[in-house]
């Protein structure tokens, strides 16, 4: 998994989750619901192929290509924060955790402007199959975010204030988790949907 | 009992052990009528015997729900209740209004009730589950806000644990959503959609948390299990309730004029929803698994257990079969969606208030468990009547999917009541095991007056 | 602290996904609303649908009808029965009740007057023409 990839456990524990156990209860049940809306989408997407690709090509892909840079970039730089605190760097971590916001940021004003052009359209979720998925789902997602950024806000407000350390940071580990499942999840969406036809 | 002020959970554990048994005689009523079709008629018809059918059941559990939260939240909190008295006094207003309004069904034609009671100032009748009069409409939330103002004021002045406090969001989720039901515009579809605001949200939603907070409490004084890790899979497992439940809501708004988006926010959605229970399941089980002490009360174990197994079945199975979009459109409104609908309260709702009633009733009378004689009895009871909901659960389904074939999908389609004939047989069937049952909660009640040893720790 | 699972964490994935998905659904609740002219037939709910409503409210019709598939599975479903039958025969069906076969099920004699059958046949009528993702199967509800 990319996850646990960008994020190896501490030499002592090798073969854990990071963060708490909880997070990835709501992590399997969002990637689950995902998982299920794309193959829901393959499955739509194939009874419909003109409808989609039409409708595909009024999507902005540049808008959206920018937007995955942002979400990995920001990706790497929760990475770098959750490397700060391993290492007892409290003010360091907060740093990165909120450059990572952001970035997170930027991907919420971009997006905002890519519905906001729908909108003005007339295009809505009940316009067709292929905005249903392309405006709910991307709409689900903007929600994610957004959490994830209260997420890391919180968590980076926690270490600037010392409330982590090199040996206990589980909360850094936890909020990192969620946001590189946001992250991998826009990693599946953006293909899907802006690109492959 | 730990507090004196615990007591008052007895009348309420009573009141719904009887309004339950009325429920059941007018299901077995409306079971006769679906085959002699003129039973009862013009005393009592169909439509009226499924509205006390149903108010019962929502008031019984109530009365269980109430009952139980006055029981366990001061155990939980560590303290008196705030005021017994007025938990006494919400009780007796809440029987008498419900019996005067179930009277009031059974007396008065359902038109000139509507008239009585002030319906064309507030038009909030006549909707399935909703058929309340507007006084008792608004006794209910009167009798809901004194009872959460008690509740809080108990909670607030003692220990908070995740028990009390799911229990008390899970309470006050119930007064607020109910809160839609004043909501009436004569726009069908509106109409329709945030009556399940009420429904929906109550019984995949909030009541979820109040099951939940019950089992939870059961478990932990049944099996000696730590609390912290009760807690913790209590918050988990109701955490997948909601975040699966709240947009499950979608399944309700495939064909009802609502945006056909909902056939895929309801299907994926809903398609999660058996998740928490079957972890609810596995919850119930290991932690009885992990038991650390044999508690005298194997009856209120085996329900503990029950619950789970038959929440998981009635909700989570008989729930996912029909919830898919494309096999919804089928089932919608078919014999289907009654045999879910029967399993899944009982499974769910029915059985975690018996599963309270069976741990506390004993303390209640004096004694930690009833005698093993008595217990013995309520559980023939207990198996008398999940393995008859079963059987009434797969005879409706039957049902079911013979109607759905004549009448929605064979080349040429019969009629509603052609439909009805033929299924007749399944009818019959059902009929009898609700007898089943009838004969089992019989026992159960009876299970109360048994005498003998008082059952000792093993 | 790796893989630990904490209480405090529980509870907070509790509030936080309840919070979260709660706000969704008002989300999609609010889109909903915004769609809703295009589907819920509102142009044809008249006064005299209106009225219609409340007579079906007022005489429990949901207590062995369903109405678009929601209701009591006792009856006949009401929400086409005004493309199904037609106006005439609603109107005599309803005024021919009970019909008193032994051992049919029986619907009783509400004493409507003519205006408010009208009403009720108007309210089906608007019920007939709302936008239901073509449900029921066939005409047969």
């Amino acid at each position: 998994m990319t996850i646990a990839a960008t994020l190896p456990a501490s030499p002592d524990q090798p073969r854990t989750l990071p963060g708490d156990l909880a997070i990835w209860f709501f992590i399997f049940a969002e990637l689950l619901v995902f998982g299920v809306f794309f193959l829901a989408y393959a499955f739509a997407r194939a009874r419909n192929v003109e409808l989609f690709d039409a409708s595909q090509l009024q999507l902005d892909r540049i808008s959206g290509a920018i937007n995955t840079a942002l979400l990995i970039s920001s990706s790497y730089f929760v990475v770098r924060a959750v490397d700060r605190i391993r290492h007892g760097a409290s003010r360091a971590c907060a740093g990165w955790l909120v450059a990572a916001m952001a970035l997170g940021g930027a991907f919420l004003v971009l997006k905002l402007t890519e519905f906001a052009g729908k909108f003005a359209a007339g295009i809505t979720m009940s316009t067709n199959t292929f905005f249903m998925f392309y405006i709910g789902l991307g709409f689900f997602h903007f929600m994610h975010v957004v959490l994830g950024m209260i997420i890391l806000g919180w968590v980076a407000h926690k270490a600037w204030r010392g409330g982590y350390s090199a040996a206990d940071h589980a909360g850094v580990e936890t909020g990192a988790s969620y946001w590189h499942m946001v992250d991998l999840v826009w990693i599946v969406l953006f293909p899907l949907i802006y690109v492959m036809h | 009992m730990k507090y004196q002020s615990q007591a008052v959970a007895k009348p309420y554990f009573i009141a719904a052990i009887g309004l339950f048994l009325g429920q059941i005689l007018f299901g077995l009523i409306m079971g006769l009528q679906y085959v002699v079709g003129d039973y009862l008629f013009p005393a009592i018809p169909f439509n009226v015997a499924r509205m006390v059918h149903t108010n019962l059941l929502i008031v019984w559990l109530l009365f269980g729900f109430m009952g139980a939260a006055y029981y366990l939240i001061p155990e939980e909190s560590e303290r008196e209740l705030y005021s017994p008295k007025l938990a006494l006094a919400m009780f007796w207003i809440f029987l008498v209004a419900g019996a005067a309004t179930i009277l009031g069904y059974l007396l008065v034609p359902y038109a000139t009730l509507a008239e009585m009671t002030g319906n064309d100032i507030l038009a909030t009748m006549g909707r399935e589950f909703l058929e309340q009069p507007l006084p008792t409409k608004v006794g209910i939330v009167i009798v809901a806000l004194a009872m959460l103002f008690n509740l809080s004021m108990t909670v607030l002045k003692g220990r908070k644990t995740a028990i009390n406090l799911v229990m008390l969001l899970g309470l006050w989720g119930l007064a607020i959503f109910f809160l839609f039901s004043f909501y009436n515009p004569a726009n069908l579809v509106k109409d329709k959609f945030y009556w399940w605001w009420v429904v929906h949200l109550w019984v995949e939603g909030v009541w979820e948390l109040i099951m939940g907070a019950m089992l939870a409490f059961v478990l932990i004084k049944v099996t000696g299990v730590d609390r912290e890790v009760i807690e913790k899979w209590l918050y988990i497992i109701i955490a997948m309730a909601l975040i699966s439940g709240l947009i499950g809501t979608g399944h309700h708004y495939y064909w009802i004029g609502t945006p056909e988006y909902w056939q895929w926010w309801g299907s994926v959605f809903s398609a999660m929803e058996p998740i928490p229970f079957f972890m609810m399941t596995l919850f119930a089980f290991n932690m009885v698994n992990r038991r650390r002490r044999e508690h005298p009360n194997q009856a209120a174990v085996l329900w503990a257990l029950g619950t789970g197994v038959m929440a998981f079945l009635g909700a989570g199975v008989w729930g996912f079969l029909h919830t898919l979009a494309p096999v919804n459109f089928y089932t919608h409104g078919s014999q289907i969606t009654a045999a879910h609908g029967h399993m899944a309260f009982y499974g769910a709702y029915a059985m975690v208030v018996l599963t309270m009633i069976s741990y506390t009733m004993p303390i209640l009378r004096g004694r930690e468990a009833n005698s093993r004689k008595a217990q013995v009895m309520e559980m023939w009871a207990f198996w008398l009547m999940t393995i008859a909901m079963v059987f009434i659960t797969l005879f409706l389904t039957a049902a079911g999917i013979l109607q759905i074939w004549l009448q929605r999908i064979a080349a040429e389609p019969m009629g509603f009541m052609a439909a009805q004939d033929q299924v007749a047989l399944f009818y019959w069937m059902r009929e009898i095991t609700g007898l089943v049952f009838f004969t089992g909660l019989t026992l159960y009640i009876v299970s109360f007056f048994v005498k003998g040893e008082e059952a000792r720790a093993s | 602290m790796s893989s630990a699972f904490t209480k405090s964490a529980a509870r907070n994935i509790f509030y936080g996904g309840a919070v979260f998905f709660f706000l969704l659904l008002v989300g999609l609740s609010f889109d909903t609303m915004q769609t809703l002219p295009k589907r819920d037939n509102r142009e044809n709910l008249n006064e005299s649908a209106i009225r219609g409503k409340h007579i079906w409210e007022t005489r429990n019709c949901i207590g062995c009808h369903t109405l678009l598939g929601e209701g009591a599975y006792f009856a006949p479903e009401l929400g086409n029965v005004y493309t199904r039958r037609g106006p005439d025969f609603i109107k005599a069906w309803i005024q021919s009740q009970p019909t008193g076969v032994p051992g049919r099920r029986q619907m009783p004699n509400f004493n409507l007057t003519d205006a408010q059958l009208d009403d009720l046949v108007e309210f089906f009528k608007y019920t007939a023409g709302i936008d239901t993702a073509k449900w029921p199967p066939n005409i047969e509800g």
